[in-house]
């Protein structure tokens, strides 16, 4: 068996070229309803450039030095701009029933993303050395033991950060590539036919008229 | 194409498109989004800085040095908290034998008394005869005298007054416990107090140690609260999801910060652990409603996808392109 090949034939049947790059779409794609998804893949560019500022310089830039401060600003509200796009995108993804023909996975990887950014956004919490930072580390630590995850050292600042810059943010970046490849993989949902009355709509009806419906 | 949008897309209509376009200018607007409210508002809230064992030696001595005798004296509830830092497994957050962190067990042992008071007057005794002098006399008084100046001490701080920084007790036979802590007071106020913290906790890692649990656990309990309650940060007034100031920082936790506000709830010692899985059931809910029956015909019985897909459906009303009634496949 040569590796190689099989790999290769994975990627063109199921990520050809012309599903990573599309240069056409489906007509039913036209709408404030897939504009989200993207939104969110937008904003959480802005979360990661400019974290990766504020990894660079460190605290004590981010507190007392003007840019510092700006950049310290950019990544707060990116991130509030990221958690407005994600929920808008995950509430018209249950609005279409997106996860209609096998887009189950779609979903529930979604899903994944969303709980693995939430443990991220504590630690980042955690990591701006400030009064709130304080308070959250004793506050937290409550909720942190009482479920058996003091073993995450969260009052350890080597430990927080690497958790929120390498850990969390690796794994959010892993799913979020398995997530668009997944939804390139598959095309986007059909829309819902005949009000999801009668038979059931698996999400990938099919034109009549084309030949091969068995 | 691939295969599976192959078989989707067969006979569907399609119209050109420039993904990579597209996600450039969503980008940019994003971005330039993002740079508006961050020049305008900056960081919101009020961002103040941690609080320092200095600031609260310096401006409320009194509050130090009632916390710093509790860890002195045993008595603080920290010493008694249950894992990960002490034994005391009845005070972990449990449900009947459910106890995630009795298992998880003592992992950062801490010993409030040895690691907060004891070590750092070792280290002012070093440096000050009086507090060396002393921490020998109560050293060598019996167990029993010990408990009682503690005592004396801590009863005589709530009549404690404060003139020009100095904090001036009733008199009373407190043995040498004044002379210690406001040995303790000196150098806190030096703002040495979370160095000596820190780097006790493993002397053979001074320069590079990052473990901060014994500077950040110092001033928790009252100190903290006091401060977190001006600031309207407490548990029950949404706790995590708030920042310092009126704005709601970390919004989207509010359907886990909602459980918090239901008394049963936020005032049971087991709050933490029972709204985890109050949340975790809703969570678990939202992931698997495709598959629960009457959740997942929301979408059809609050038709947002009609208007999601308008355009479409007013080219072909039954959702199909071909307008005509579709076969299973
Ligand atoms: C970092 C988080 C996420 C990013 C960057 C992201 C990105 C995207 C993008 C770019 C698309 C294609 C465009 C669109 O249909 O809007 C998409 C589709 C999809 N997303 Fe997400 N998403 C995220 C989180 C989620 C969450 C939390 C869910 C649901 C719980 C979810 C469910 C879906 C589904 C089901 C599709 C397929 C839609 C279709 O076939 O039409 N995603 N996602």
């Amino acid at each position: 068996m040569n590796i190689d090949k099989v790999l290769q034939k994975g990627l063109k049947s199921f990520l050809p070229l012309k599903d990573d790059l599309p240069t056409e779409m489906p007509a039913y794609v036209n709408s404030f309803g897939y504009f989200f998804g993207t939104m969110t893949l937008a904003s959480l560019a802005v979360v990661f450039m400019s974290g990766t500022v504020l990894a660079f310089f460190g605290p004590d830039w981010w507190h007392f030095s003007s840019v510092g401060q700006f950049f310290n600003a950019m990544h707060f509200w990116s991130v509030e701009v990221f958690y407005l796009a994600v929920i808008m995108h995950l509430t018209f993804k249950f609005f279409k029933a997106a996860w209609r023909g096998n887009r189950f996975r779609t979903w529930v990887n979604g899903w994944i993303i969303f709980i693995i950014t939430i443990f991220s956004g504590i630690s980042g919490t955690l990591l701006q050395a400030n009064w709130d930072a304080q308070w959250n580390s004793q506050q937290g630590k409550a909720a942190f033991n009482a479920l058996g995850l003091s073993w995450m050292n969260w009052m350890n600042y080597t430990t927080v950060l690497t958790l929120h810059v390498v850990f969390f943010a690796g794994l959010i970046l892993f799913f979020v590539v398995t997530h668009l490849a997944f939804v390139r993989s598959e095309s986007p949902v059909h829309p819902i036919v005949n009000g999801g009355k009668g038979e059931i709509d698996d999400g990938n009806a099919r034109a009549l008229g084309e030949g091969d419906e068995k | 194409m691939s295969v599976l949008s192959d078989k989707n897309l067969r006979g569907y209509p399609m119209k050109p498109y420039d993904m990579v376009r597209e996600g450039l200018i969503v980008f940019g607007v994003m971005l330039t989004i993002i740079l508006v409210l961050a020049a305008v508002w900056g960081f919101p809230g009020k961002n103040y800085g941690p609080l320092t064992i200095k600031e609260v030696a310096t401006k409320a001595p009194v509050a130090f040095l009632k916390r710093t005798v509790s860890y002195f004296s045993g008595t603080s509830r920290l010493q008694t908290y249950g894992p990960p830092y002490t034994h005391n497994d009845n005070h972990a957050q449990h449900i009947g034998p459910f106890c995630p962190n009795c298992w998880v067990g003592v992992i950062y042992p801490l010993n409030a008394k040895v690691d907060f008071v004891m070590q750092p007057l070792q280290q002012i005794a070093a440096l000050d005869p009086n507090v060396a002098t002393a921490l020998n006399t109560y050293q060598n008084a019996s167990a029993k005298q010990q408990t009682e100046w503690n005592n004396a001490y801590t009863s005589a701080l709530n009549k404690a007054q404060v003139t020009h920084g100095r904090v001036v007790l009733p008199a009373g036979d407190y043995g040498p416990v004044p002379v210690l802590m406001n040995g303790m007071l000196t150098f806190a106020r030096t703002g040495l107090l979370e160095a000596a913290l820190t780097f006790n906790t493993n002397p053979n890692m001074a320069p590079y140690e990052t473990n901060y649990t014994r500077p950040l656990l110092y001033l928790g309990g009252p100190i903290m609260n006091t401060v977190a309650g001006h600031f309207d940060e407490k548990g029950g007034e949404w706790g995590m999801s708030h920042i310092a100031g009126p704005y709601p920082g970390a919004w989207w936790l509010w359907p886990y910060t909602f459980l918090y506000q239901i008394p049963a709830i936020g005032n049971s010692p087991n709050g933490d652990l029972i709204a985890f899985l109050i949340f975790l059931v809703m969570l678990l809910i939202a992931v698997l409603a495709p598959m629960i029956p009457g959740l997942n015909r929301i979408p059809y019985v609050i038709p947002v996808y009609k208007i999601i897909w308008r355009d479409w459906y007013a080219k072909y009303p039954s959702g199909i392109p071909s307008n005509a009634s579709r076969k299973r496949v």
